[in-house]
């Protein structure tokens, strides 16, 4: 199969997925709770049977199920996913003020924590059974096993109260006014308006979080890319390239790494649903505006409309990014498209 | 495992959680829920060996009790997740065809909900709580163990012994539940020794955003966030996070080990 072909399947696949999604969000929104009416509504209005009535019918609730769906997606498409009950703006609304500040977060965590576990589980593989070996391994077992909402408090226990090294939790500092939103993420917009002074503020504030946030996947990739550089280590080409007499950094940034890369390119790439879960608990730690602090105060307030949106938007997310991966690898490696 | 003294340490950690867990009644030198207000935001001391809470509860008898929640929820979510795993991917492997495509395309779009927020959603929808957030779990989860079972059933069911046992005129549920599953049982059982830990984790982070127990319940995730805002009074969240740490730590290195012992195709990794 030649690579565009395999790109068209793979897109191809993309519709069926997300409309997947759709009726998975929809099943749960309409058929999981004993009345959806009072799950939106709250428990005042669903007194009124007049209200119920109207509700009911704006949502099509009185139709057959397969014909709610119909509406369900031809609200969807044009935009509508429903008001939210705590904040009362309509969800769309407020999913497009919330998702910059994740998409800013969760990808400070995912280059930190390449940066951190790439070198790391190279070195580790490369002097095995060495002191260094094992406190990567203990470190990266550590790191899948912290609880990361509490690290985060640690963390602000430590930096922000203790050490005062770190700034107070937010997106900026109190005193500085937010740059005029253009991408709606914090450190380009300032960019943009020519303030570095307030990029460098928007970092600082970032650091914390992000470093708390990639915990997890630092374990995760470190181990990952640890055994794939042992296995590739192992193999007769790597041998043939030592035989040559390459030097031994030749080998392994040339030859090893390149090919140890290919499968923790998808593990990074699952990966990210976790970050996506930790981003939940690390944005309620760090009072950092973003999806998941909208996700908690909604389930909180059984905000039926505004999970159901958050769900819809993460997962489908989450799909594109494993996407935009599997092509990646595909580029990467001639070997994928044959399958 | 015997050659690992980590892994040894590992198991002996898990063991006295669990004995901890058992004998938490007897161990606990307080009552979980006992107030004693005088004593309030206490530092660890002779009395309260890891300080008391904002309410005057001791901190060390909760965490005791908490053992008692934590690792039943979490062994409870594992055999649920595996258990409807096996099921849903040995049907897709044996029936093949409309069913497996339908049960696999499924897996898939659950796979594309994380955890937490999966959780959440079924919080919203009904209400908060320990069987909800087990069952949030176990919904979340159950896929990875039916690609697992599916594909370990596709791999088994060329094997000449089930040949031998159809040859023999056995019934295709009798080769199924008899010469198919049990030799699928054993990687199902690394993947869930390997998820105890990580379904603590997950419950403990449930139970922080408020989605678990009632926050009298002592439960270590709740307690954490119990102590979110007294900044000072480090003792309230730090020592319930070291539980958390300690036991999902040792959770994972006996998982490790156990793939590494029955998995010899891992064991040079």
């Amino acid at each position: 199969m030649s690579l565009w072909r395999y790109l068209g399947r793979r897109v191809l696949l993309l519709a069926p997925m997300l409309v997947g999604i759709t009726l998975l969000t929809f099943l749960l929104s309409h058929a999981v709770p004993a009345d959806p009416v009072t799950a939106y509504l709250g428990p005042q209005a669903s007194g009124d049977p007049q209200v119920i009535a109207a509700f009911r019918h704006r949502w099509g609730l009185d139709r057959p199920l397969p014909e709610q769906y119909g509406i369900y997606l031809w609200n969807l498409a044009r935009g509508d996913m429903g008001v939210s009950i705590s904040t009362r703006q309509p969800v769309m609304v407020d999913l497009k003020q919330h998702l910059p500040a994740t998409i800013e977060l969760a990808t400070a965590a995912m280059l930190t924590s390449l940066l951190v576990s790439i070198p790391l589980g190279m070195l580790s593989a490369v002097r095995r059974d060495t002191m260094l070996d094992q406190l990567a391994r203990i470190g990266s077992l550590i790191g899948v096993s912290t609880p990361i909402f509490w690290l985060g408090i640690v963390a602000i226990v430590v930096f922000y109260a203790y050490l005062g090294w770190a700034p107070s939790p937010g997106r900026l500092s109190m005193e500085i006014p937010p740059p005029p939103p253009v991408t709606g993420f914090v450190v380009v917009d300032a960019v943009l308006a020519r303030r570095l002074d307030v990029a460098a503020d928007a970092l600082r504030h970032l650091a914390l979080p992000a470093l708390v946030l990639s915990s997890y996947s630092v374990g995760v990739v470190t181990r990952m890319m640890r055994g794939s550089m042992l296995e590739v280590l192992g193999e007769e080409y790597v041998r043939t390239a030592r035989a040559k007499g390459l030097a031994t950094w030749a080998v392994v940034v040339r030859h090893a790494a390149r090919n140890s890369l290919i499968p923790v390119v998808t593990v990074i790439g699952l990966s990210f649903g976790g970050l996506l879960s930790g981003a939940v608990v690390t944005e309620t730690v760090f009072a950092w505006p973003g999806l998941g602090s909208y996700a908690f105060h909604s389930a909180t307030a059984l905000d039926f409309p505004a999970i159901m949106g958050v769900g819809l938007v993460v997962a489908a997310i989450y799909i594109l990014v494993n996407l935009v991966v599997d092509i990646a690898y595909a580029f990467v490696d001639p070997r994928i498209r044959v399958g | 495992m015997a050659r690992s003294p980590l892994a040894l340490v590992a198991l002996g950690l898990v063991a006295a959680w669990g004995v901890a867990a058992f004998s938490a009644p007897v161990l606990a030198p307080h009552l979980p829920l006992a107030q004693d207000i005088v004593h309030r935001l206490s530092p660890p001391s002779r009395d309260h060996w890891l300080g008391t809470d904002p309410l005057g509860r001791d901190v060390l008898s909760r965490i005791l009790y908490g053992a008692r929640l934590s690792i039943p929820v979490g062994a409870a979510a594992v055999v649920l997740a595996g258990g409807l795993g096996i099921a849903l991917g040995g049907a897709a492997g044996f029936l093949g065809g409309i069913v497996d495509e339908t049960i696999m395309r499924i897996t898939d779009l659950m796979l594309a909900f994380p955890t937490v927020i999966l959780a959440m959603v079924i919080t919203a929808a009904l209400g908060a709580g320990i069987h909800n957030a087990v069952l949030a779990i176990m919904v979340a989860w159950w896929p990875s163990y039916a690609r697992l079972e599916r594909g370990l059933v596709l791999a088994v069911r060329q094997r000449e012994f089930v040949e031998a046992a159809r040859v023999l005129g056995a019934s295709r549920l009798r080769i199924a539940l008899r010469h198919v599953l049990p030799a699928t049982i054993s990687p199902i059982v690394i993947l869930g020794t390997l998820d105890v830990g990580h379904a603590i984790l997950t419950f403990a982070s449930l139970s922080f955003l408020g989605l678990g127990p009632p926050p009298q319940v002592p439960e270590w995730g709740s307690m954490i966030a119990a102590g979110r805002n007294y900044l000072n009074q480090w003792w309230i969240a730090t020592f319930p996070g070291l539980a958390i740490l300690s036991l999902v730590l040792a959770f994972n290195v006996v998982g490790d080990s156990l793939r590494d012992l029955l998995d010899p195709r891992l064991r040079r990794v």
